[in-house]
Parts: structure tokens; C-alpha cells; sequence
């Protein structure tokens, strides 16, 4: 029973406070539209750029894709390199179920 | 504990990042203000390509994930309806 309650603890707290400000895939829509749409007003010719603007205008969005996936792939790389053992977690974790078969066999369960 | 080879795997990933990172922002973002008759344009393709290349390799990458999905998920039926 009290394990159970944790996860849904959290699952109620989750739509309040998406209720309260915006949910961070709202944000990031928002901000992807802000920037599409000034992309597209500046490539169909909203402001008069010099034609070198212009050429560096038009591939922005794959630029952007691209960054993304670089920024992705550095991530991995740096935490693959950078992995490490958890040894107080394990110790913490270890003792959580030692306690919880003392006091599953409490009750009369065997394993 | 990450072992030499994670080290490696891990440095190299971050290096060809940004290796892709640096060559890719000197073709979209710096090229268009250099004299076009200046040798560096013959290390890049032409300017098509750079959203060509992306977009396919995008495409290719969805294709893979969804290939592997569809494979794993009728793997697991199959193991389920033997399990049964």
C-alpha cells in the first residue's frame, strides 16, 4: 500500500502544475512556431536582406536539426565516457530489500 | 565504472559531434560570405546538399527505428502466443 502510493502521489501532482504554468512540450511548440514563423516571414521577403543573408537564411531549419543532433550525440559520448558505478545507491538500495523481505516474511510470506 | 574502451567510444562520439558540428556551420553559416571564387568552395558541395544530406539521413534514421520496432514488437508476439 505505501509503496503504491508514491507514483500516484506524483501522477496527481502532474496536470496541477501543468495547469499552473505551461508543460515543457507546450513551451518548446511555442518557441519552435515563434522561430518557424519568423523563418518564413524573413525567406518570403520580409525585410530586404542582402542576397549572402538570404543564402544563409534558407537552410536555417536543417541547421538547426543538425545542431540538435550533434548536441545529442555529444551528450551520449560525454556520459558514456563519464559513467560511472552508483555504489551508495546500490549499498541504499541493497538495504531497502533486505527490509522489505524481513518484513514481507513477517507477515508470513515465503520466498 | 566506465572502462578504457567506454572512454574511448564515448571521447570519439564527442569528437565526431563536433568535428560535424564545426564543418557544417562553416558550410551553411560562413561560406555564403566568402568570395565565391575562393579556393575553400572547392572543399564543400554545393549548397542543395546541405539540407539534402540532413533530410535523407533523417529519413533513413526513421525508417531504421521503425524497422527495428516492428521487428522487436513480432519478435515478442511470437514469444508471447508460444508462451501460451
Amino acid at each position: 500500500e505505501r509503496g503504491r502510493s508514491g507514483p500516484r502521489g506524483r501522477e496527481m501532482e502532474g496536470p496541477t502544475e501543468g495547469e499552473a504554468t505551461m508543460t515543457k512540450l507546450a513551451q518548446w511548440l511555442w518557441a519552435l512556431a515563434l522561430l518557424g514563423s519568423a523563418w518564413a516571414a524573413l525567406t518570403l521577403g520580409a525585410l530586404d536582406l542582402p542576397s549572402s543573408c538570404r543564402e544563409v537564411l534558407w537552410p536555417l531549419p536543417a541547421y538547426l536539426l543538425v545542431s540538435a543532433g550533434c548536441y545529442a550525440l555529444a551528450t551520449v559520448g560525454y556520459r558514456v565516457a563519464t559513467f560511472h558505478d552508483c555504489e551508495d545507491a546500490a549499498r541504499e538500495l541493497q538495504s531497502q530489500i533486505q527490509e522489505a523481505r524481513a518484513d514481507l516474511s513477517r507477515r508470513g510470506m515465503r520466498f | 565504472q566506465a572502462t578504457g574502451t567506454d572512454q574511448v567510444v564515448g571521447l570519439g562520439l564527442v569528437a565526431v559531434s563536433l568535428i560535424i558540428f564545426t564543418y557544417y556551420t562553416a558550410w551553411v553559416i560562413l561560406l555564403p560570405f566568402i568570395d565565391s571564387q575562393h579556393v575553400i568552395h572547392k572543399y564543400f558541395l554545393p549548397r542543395a546538399y546541405a539540407v539534402a544530406i540532413p533530410l535523407a539521413a533523417g529519413l533513413l534514421l526513421l525508417l531504421f527505428v521503425g524497422l527495428f520496432i516492428t521487428y522487436v514488437m513480432l519478435k515478442n508476439q511470437k514469444g508471447t502466443k508460444k508462451a501460451q
